[in-house]
């Protein structure tokens, strides 16, 4: 028993962002009544899953020592593009093209980043640029509506009265923790941030290996796509804007170095879920959404100082 | 007595690393400072720097009591410490970096004509004739060597620390590095050198003191010293033979290369290796073997007319996994950045060239890569606590062995060794020549890379020796002299 205790404390302080979630929970369960509730709780988890599964591509670029700066736009294009399949009435072959979407998005990073010997930053604010605005033309800038039920099942509906988004969010999760705790993949992609030329030396063909990297990213930018046109029954060029630095802040919270080869999933599960929490518990208190970012800000500065003193 | 430190002692958590050190420094005295890694050499000269304050003990400057709490109290009482990683600024200019931090003029208006001048003097002082409004960055590692001792110039310092200033540098630039040392000297600068390299503390140093395991061994005039009384108080036992050689080599050849070019290289290069024969390379830095290395390990772009590894044509070599495929190993130059991923543990780092052998794409088996690194350790003798140690916490030579490790994992023909001995102690050195010896004598091909001329004499078969790209001389056995060495390396001879 002992032992499981001293274990749980040194897994909360390697995870200052769980920590600050047991600290804001318990707080907002004092200062309000309406925070603890299963609904509430439900909620935000609701709310968090587009964050945190779009973290979760980000954290393997991040941990291969790269950056995602499209993940925002990729998702407007993938939801865009399909919801013209989808308003057609064609659920599953919609999902697929905004998956494809999403895939194409990030080989394009993954092969400016290898091949054309490129930095991450620029070619992913390069495609962050390019996907909106061919998102703003591809729609024309209005909003396409109308999905079929099956569709937008997977926003709205629920299993066992639980929220598909929050299935999906799990699902997303087992996925991502398993491919990099299991899978030669994972172990590429830790390597790959931890000495690239090290990794190339040892036989890995680190080239192919990244592009993977960015369309795991840009495939899980679309799936956000689809469980916020779903929930919405509407997909609109503006989906997504700023969707790339909350991406990277829940990452960063979850304890992953922007230097590469470390981070995990769990860490940014938890960064995105003290993100919502303290959204959601703001909102309760009626704290002014003009304010709101700044605490946002304040809580990314404090979660990485107290990494830091580790 | 310039310089005198008593009875310095330091610990950290769990490890004593300075009992009751003593060191004393006369004016104008190159005096070498001696010891295995983890004697306790550098935790010294960080006690002398004023990067750690001592637990107890005093140092006394001129007589005077001083304490250096801080890096830069130090230096100003003239103390100038030179690290391996030259710390540098690439992007400035060498005059920037020889002033950074004390420019003339005031904040708003920089002189950098007296900059430009002044450096112009120190630099004429080390004969070094070079432009000093010229980028650091384009300087190879002997000159900017030289830049910091500028530096150290410029601060008037009158002690020179220099951490194993020539285990990045050619022969030659050695040479040239001591006659700066000695001028140094002459003009009443203290040196203290630390080096593992014990023939350059005959040539160089007035005194030498010698640590182990953080204990103070002795100092003692250089006259006083034969070899191997010295690596006796270095390594606390009677060393027989520095450069074991027992290897057999075969008549069969096993790699064979004809006219192979490397990326970057001029010429281009053909040789072959028998089973079981340690084939040297060598040659001055820009001779081009550390290129050929890595293009015969398909890291770098190279075309050749014809390989064949035990008896199998090779149609090309275009990456690493081609080279590992086909039986080629490497055990690259820098442990650092080529060899491992420091931040992660020792399993990690054993896993990642051979992980295919573990499992599926799908499901690596991290239980049995475990077990695996378990017997490794074993097996290379590596000094850790356990497999989950991080690589970063274990010695220059338990690093070394985890890149051995590594790359022999999965039984290459041929193993192309880069250095191997760089920056690690005698010990860990001896156990890398048993290992190479080893190694040949199960039948595998030994491509020992080295600019240790010791080291290609007493260990290799046959030699090639490069210069500018090309090979200019292959010496067998019994022409392995390091005089044939040098005169082949220089380009004096002609091509043969």
């Amino acid at each position: 028993m002992n032992k499981i205790m001293r274990g749980f404390l040194v897994f909360l302080r390697r995870n200052p962002a769980l920590v600050g979630i047991i600290g804001v929970t318990i707080a907002l369960s004092i200062i309000t009544d309406s925070f603890l509730s299963v609904y509430n709780i439900i909620n935000v988890f609701r709310q968090t899953s587009i964050m945190a599964i779009m973290g979760f591509g980000m954290t393997m670029v991040i941990i291969s020592g790269g950056i995602d700066l499209s993940v925002g736009s990729v998702l407007a294009l993938s939801a865009g593009v399909s919801a013209s399949v989808l308003s057609g009435g064609y659920a599953f072959l919609g999902i697929l093209v905004a998956l494809v979407v999403g895939a194409a998005a990030g080989a394009f990073n993954g092969f400016m980043i290898t091949k054309g010997k490129l930095q991450p930053f620029i070619v992913t604010l390069a495609t962050m640029a390019i996907a909106r605005s061919l998102t703003l033309g591809y729609m024309q800038g209005m909003p396409i509506s109308r999905f079929p039920d099956s569709f937008t099942f997977i926003g709205r509906g629920t299993v066992a009265g639980i929220p598909m988004p929050i299935i999906i969010l799990l699902s997303i999760f087992i996925l991502s923790f398993y491919i990099l705790k299991k899978t030669r993949l994972g172990l590429y992609i830790y390597s790959i941030g931890g000495n690239e030329e090290a990794t190339k030396l040892s036989g890995i063909n680190v080239d192919k290996y990244k592009i993977y990297v960015y369309v795991i990213s840009g495939v899980f930018a679309a799936v956000s796509g689809m469980i916020l046109a779903g929930r919405l029954n509407s997909a609109q060029p503006t989906f997504g804007t700023g969707y790339e630095l909350d991406a990277i802040a829940t990452v960063v919270l979850g304890g992953a170095s922007l230097k590469g080869g470390k981070g995990t999933v769990y860490g940014t599960l938890f960064g995105a879920l003290l993100l919502g929490i303290i959204k959601n518990g703001m909102n309760l208190m009626g704290v002014s959404p003009f304010y709101q970012d700044a605490v946002k800000g304040a809580i990314i500065l404090i979660a990485v100082l107290m990494e830091r003193k580790e | 007595m310039l310089l005198e430190m008593k009875t310095i002692t330091k610990s950290f958590p769990g490890v004593l690393a300075l009992d009751r050190v003593s060191f004393a420094l006369e004016k104008g005295e190159v005096h070498a400072l001696l010891g295995e890694n983890g004697a306790g050499k550098s935790t010294l000269i960080k006690v002398l720097g004023g990067v750690y304050q001592p637990d107890s003990g005093e140092i006394l400057l001129n007589g005077e009591r001083v304490s250096f709490p801080t890096p830069h109290t130090s230096q100003q009482k003239g103390i100038a410490i030179i690290h391996q990683e030259l710390m540098l600024a690439d992007n400035l200019t060498i005059a920037e970096n020889i002033f950074l931090g004390k420019e003339p003029g005031n904040a708003f208006d920089t002189k950098y004509k007296v900059m430009l001048k002044q450096s112009k003097k120190y630099l004429e002082m080390l004969d070094f004739d070079v432009d000093p409004g010229q980028k650091v960055g384009d300087l190879n590692v002997s000159e900017k060597q030289l830049v910091v001792i500028c530096k150290a110039l410029a601060y008037s310092s009158k002690i020179i620390v220099m951490d194993e200033p020539t285990a990045t540098i050619t022969q030659h630039e050695v040479g040239k590095l001591f006659e700066i040392i000695r001028n140094l000297s002459g003009k009443g600068i203290s040196v203290i050198f630390i080096t593992h390299r014990l023939s350059e503390v005959y040539q160089i140093a007035d005194t030498v003191t010698v640590l182990r395991d953080g204990h103070y061994i002795g100092t003692e005039p250089v006259g006083n010293m034969n070899e191997n009384k010295l690596v006796k108080m270095m390594v606390g036992r009677e060393i027989e033979n520095m450069y074991p050689k027992y290897n057999e080599p075969q008549e069969k050849v096993i790699f064979q290369v004809k006219n192979i070019n490397v990326d970057g290289l001029k010429g281009s290069v053909s040789f072959d290796v028998r089973r079981g024969e340690i084939y040297g390379i060598t040659g001055l830095v820009g001779s081009g073997k550390s290129e050929l290395a890595l293009g015969l390990f398909g890291a770098r772009a190279n075309s050749f007319e014809e390989m064949e590894i035990n008896g199998h044509k090779i149609q090309s070599i275009t990456s690493p996994s081609d080279a590992l495929k086909n039986g080629i190993s490497i055990v690259p130059e820098d442990r650092k950045s080529q060899g491992l991923i420091l931040p992660f543990d020792i399993t990690t780092n054993l896993a990642l060239p051979n992980v295919k052998n573990f499992g599926s794409f799908f499901n690596v088996l991290w239980k049995r890569i475990k077990k695996r690194a378990v017997d490794e350790i074993k097996r290379f003798n590596i000094k850790t606590p356990s497999e989950n140690q991080l690589v970063k916490n274990l010695s220059g030579g338990n690093q070394q062995k985890v890149v051995l490790a590594k790359f022999l994992m999965q039984k290459p023909e041929i193993v192309i060794f880069v250095e191997p001995t760089r920056g690690i102690d005698v010990g860990a050195k001896i156990e890398v020549y048993n290992l190479i010896n080893d190694l040949a004598n199960q039948g595998i091909g030994v491509i020992l890379i080295s600019s240790e001329i010791p080291e290609i004499v007493s260990l290799c078969d046959r030699a090639m020796v490069m210069h500018r790209g090309e090979k200019v001389f292959v010496l067998d056995r019994t022409e392995l002299t390091p005089e044939n060495i040098l005169k082949a390396g220089t380009g004096l001879v002609e091509n043969e």
